[in-house]
């Protein structure tokens, strides 16, 4: 009786806490009808509207608005019927002002904004499954365009996004993530999908010292992100932050003819965090414009086992104080291998790395540099431009 | 008998006399076999003139100037020739000075006839270096050798053109290799393997850098009769703009590792069964990014900017399995047909379609997202 009893309690006691459990549930755009849902018919609406720390479950459409989140929760595209695509897309009768300044001083117009207003309690937003689209939204360059923007005072995930057609004069970007004095923050951007911009892929930057945004960028295939000569686009773009780009997937697409570097990154000189660049595939960059390369790291960024194929230049190091380390990478049909430009010093790092079929192997080293054990096949000049 | 007793004090000197005897024959053994271990050094092209090598200004004089089994050095340099080798040996390229590539090119004054018929598909080749009747058994093997097609414009009607070509019962592996501009009117091949014989082969190409190759040709073709007698792996090379295929395959064997953007497609095309094809990374390709047509086993491969991602023939049994496509028009394409294979753990991602030509039952135990329609019968896919 009393094994009886305590099922019996513990039913009633599920079915009480049911009811308040259904009602965390929201969605937007009507594909979930039951109960125990609060439907929205726009993701603006949704997220102004649900607690703190909710999830909001997106059907699929296209829902032509711009989004600012202010509060911590996670947005999710889901399936319905045969569809699983949520489409945020630029109004057609919307306003295009900026709504945003970057650290850098940068105006811009972001489609998804995440913002915090009190900056001493950081908001965490997750972004799940869904599609930004920038077509029709051509603000100019003044106005940069960018689809996702976390703002300073925000963390969270960005996982299997797709960001496409960001493209406003050489000054679309994908996916922009950001964090300026205050708290500590941290960002991941993974799984995505980046494709057609015409500025730049996923961006991360801090200019804080210590550093205060820990950025890691993995699994993301960025393709067809190019401009047009003298601006520069790049793939992925980390600048002063802690930051893992892994596992990345960036080829130039079908805009060979633009400038354009896969990635490219600029660790803060006086230290405080590292930026590292593994495992990533760079390709189809094979035409020369301007300093279009596969991989540029500045100062002391660790570069190490990425594959770059047919790129005009697959490595273009910088430094300034600290240099940065290459190591056990791989790189087949480029025009040069490693093109230093004559900066460098000791703390530049080469080794262990497989260069092949290469017009030049090593351009323009300065001396100072560590060139270590690197194997050499198929290269017409294994050094050339010798610094003065 | 006590004359052959040994005191202490003589089995000692014996004994060191025979410690020093034991060194003496093995330096005289030592000196003795030396100067043939040195005759086994051969080069082209005079970067290397010690004693103990062996010179020759071609590599085709050297392939059949040197003892089955050596290793030919190649100096860095243009080698206009059409190199046949027909007994095991290793070519190397090798580095000297600041150059580190040896280039065997077209001969602008030589003949342009084909001079292998393939085994398989029966088309005359012009065949830049060809591997074929190897006498004793044993296998070539090529590395860090450059192959260049420039120059040899006969076109389709005329022959095929292979930088490499491994014809039927030979074998061994070609790794850091660069074949490139293998046009000829669109029908070039960077690297062609084969084997119509009955006993089996083992072909290795790994490491290479292939490209632009032929737009009616391909980069690396592995061909077998069928059942196939050629087991190939295809592992760690880099292909681009390599023309139609990026990688052609009826034999049996592993395809790995590779990276290959920039062909028309099908970028990887199995045509066979059995073959794994695993972890390569395909991009950029308006068609088909890889191709089954047996009951093969696709696995843990990127795939991003691609057309049609993987496509089946009808009917067939292959295993489809974590395998990550971004930004594609098609992501799986059934070809109208069944498949009673394992379809699961691959994740999807940008994609207007994502399981086409597909009439069977909701599809299970994938992950996708961004996807405009979700699965659909007919005339979706490219």
């Amino acid at each position: 009786m009393s094994r009886h009893l305590a099922w019996f309690l513990s039913a009633v006691v599920m079915l009480a806490m049911s009811a308040p459990l259904q009602a965390l549930n929201y969605e937007v755009g009507g594909c979930k009808t039951v109960t125990g849902y609060v439907n929205f018919t726009t993701i603006s609406a949704a997220v102004a509207g649900v607690p703190a720390g909710s999830k909001i479950l997106v059907c699929p459409g296209v829902y032509p608005e711009q989004v600012t989140i202010t509060q911590p929760l996670t947005l999710k595209g889901i399936a319905s019927g045969n569809a699983s695509r949520a489409v945020i897309a630029i109004n057609p009768n919307g306003n295009l002002a900026p709504n945003v300044t970057s650290i850098t001083g940068q105006s811009l117009y972001a489609q998804l904004l995440v913002q915090n207003s009190t900056p001493n309690s950081p908001i965490t937003v997750n972004i799940i499954g869904i599609t930004v689209d920038g077509a029709g939204g051509n603000v100019g360059c003044g106005t940069d365009l960018a689809g996702i923007f976390y703002a300073s005072g925000t963390s969270g995930t960005i996982n299997e996004i797709t960001a496409r057609h960001q493209q406003s004069s050489d000054c679309g970007n994908g996916i922009w993530v950001e964090n300026g004095a205050g708290l500590s923050q941290t960002i991941t951007v993974e799984n995505s999908s980046v494709h057609n911009m015409d500025g730049s892929g996923i961006v991360a930057i801090s200019d804080q010292n210590p550093l205060t945004l820990t950025a890691a960028i993995r699994g993301n295939f960025v393709s067809d992100t190019a401009v047009s000569e003298p601006y520069g686009s790049t793939g992925i773009y980390a600048q002063g932050n802690s930051t893992a780009i892994t596992g990345n997937i960036i080829t130039g697409g079908t805009n060979v003819a633009s400038q354009f570097t896969g990635i490219a990154t600029d660790q803060n000189e006086s230290g405080g965090g590292g930026i590292t660049v593994s495992g990533n595939v760079v390709a189809d960059i094979p035409e020369p414009h301007g300093e279009s390369a596969g991989i540029s790291p500045r100062n002391g960024t660790i570069v190490q086992s990425n594959k770059v194929s047919n790129v005009y230049v697959a490595f273009f190091p910088q430094a300034i104080t600290v240099g940065p380390t290459i190591q056990s990478n791989t790189s087949m049909n480029t025009k040069y291998a490693l093109a230093f430009n004559c900066i460098g010093n000791s703390t530049t790092s080469v080794s262990g790395n497989i260069f092949s079929d290469s017009g030049i192997g090593l351009d323009t080293v300065p001396s100072q540099a560590l060139i270590g054990h690197n194997s050499f096949y198929n290269i017409d000049t294994v050094q050339a431009d010798p610094c003065p | 008998m006590r004359a052959l007793t040994l005191t202490l004090g003589q089995k000692l000197e014996e004994r060191y006399m025979s410690r020093h005897l034991a060194w003496f024959f093995l330096a005289v053994v030592m000196l003795a076999v030396s100067a043939p271990l040195q005759a086994l050094n051969y080069e082209v092209g005079g970067c290397k003139t010690g004693s103990s090598y062996v010179s020759f200004t071609t590599i085709s004089a050297a392939v059949v100037g040197v003892p089955a089994g050596a290793t030919i050095q190649i100096c860095p340099g243009v080698y206009p020739e059409q190199v046949t080798i027909t007994q095991p040996l290793t070519l190397k390229g090798i580095g000297f000075n600041n150059a580190n590539r040896a280039v065997i090119t077209i001969n602008p004054n030589g003949s342009l006839a084909p001079n292998v018929t393939s085994s398989i598909n029966f088309v005359a080749f012009y065949a830049q270096v060809l591997v074929q009747n190897v006498n004793p058994a044993g296998p070539v093997n090529i590395i860090g050798i450059t192959v260049d097609g420039s120059g040899d414009n006969a076109g389709c009607s005329a022959e095929m053109l292979a930088g490499i070509f491994y014809a039927s019962s030979t074998s061994g592996t070609v790794n850091e290799v660069t074949a490139r501009n293998q046009v000829n009117g669109g029908c070039g091949w960077g690297i062609w393997v084969e084997n119509g014989a009955a006993s089996s082969q083992t072909i290795t190409i790994e490491n290479s850098s292939v490209h632009n190759g032929g737009f009616d040709g391909g980069g690396i073709a592995a061909s077998s009769v069928s059942p196939p007698t050629l087991s190939s792996t295809i592992s760690g090379n880099f292909l681009s703009n390599a023309g139609l295929f990026g990688i052609d395959d009826s034999s049996s064997g592993v395809i790995a590792g590779n990276v290959l953007t920039s062909v028309a497609g099908p970028g990887i095309f199995a045509e066979v069964d059995p073959l794994t094809v695993s972890a390569n990374t395909v991009a950029d390709i308006l068609g088909i990014g890889i191709e089954t047509k047996g009951a093969n086993t696709v696995v843990a491969n990127k795939l991003s900017n691609v057309g049609d991602s993987i496509a089946l023939f009808p009917d067939v049994a292959a295993t489809i399995k974590s395998n990550t496509i971004k930004n594609t028009f098609c992501g799986i394409d059934f070809s109208g047909g069944s498949n009673s294979g394992t379809i699961s753990g691959n994740t999807l991602n940008d994609s207007p379609y994502g399981f086409g030509n597909w009439f069977g039952p909701t599809i299970g135990g994938n992950s996708l997202y961004n996807v405009d329609n979700l699965q659909s019968t007919s005339g979706s896919c490219p």
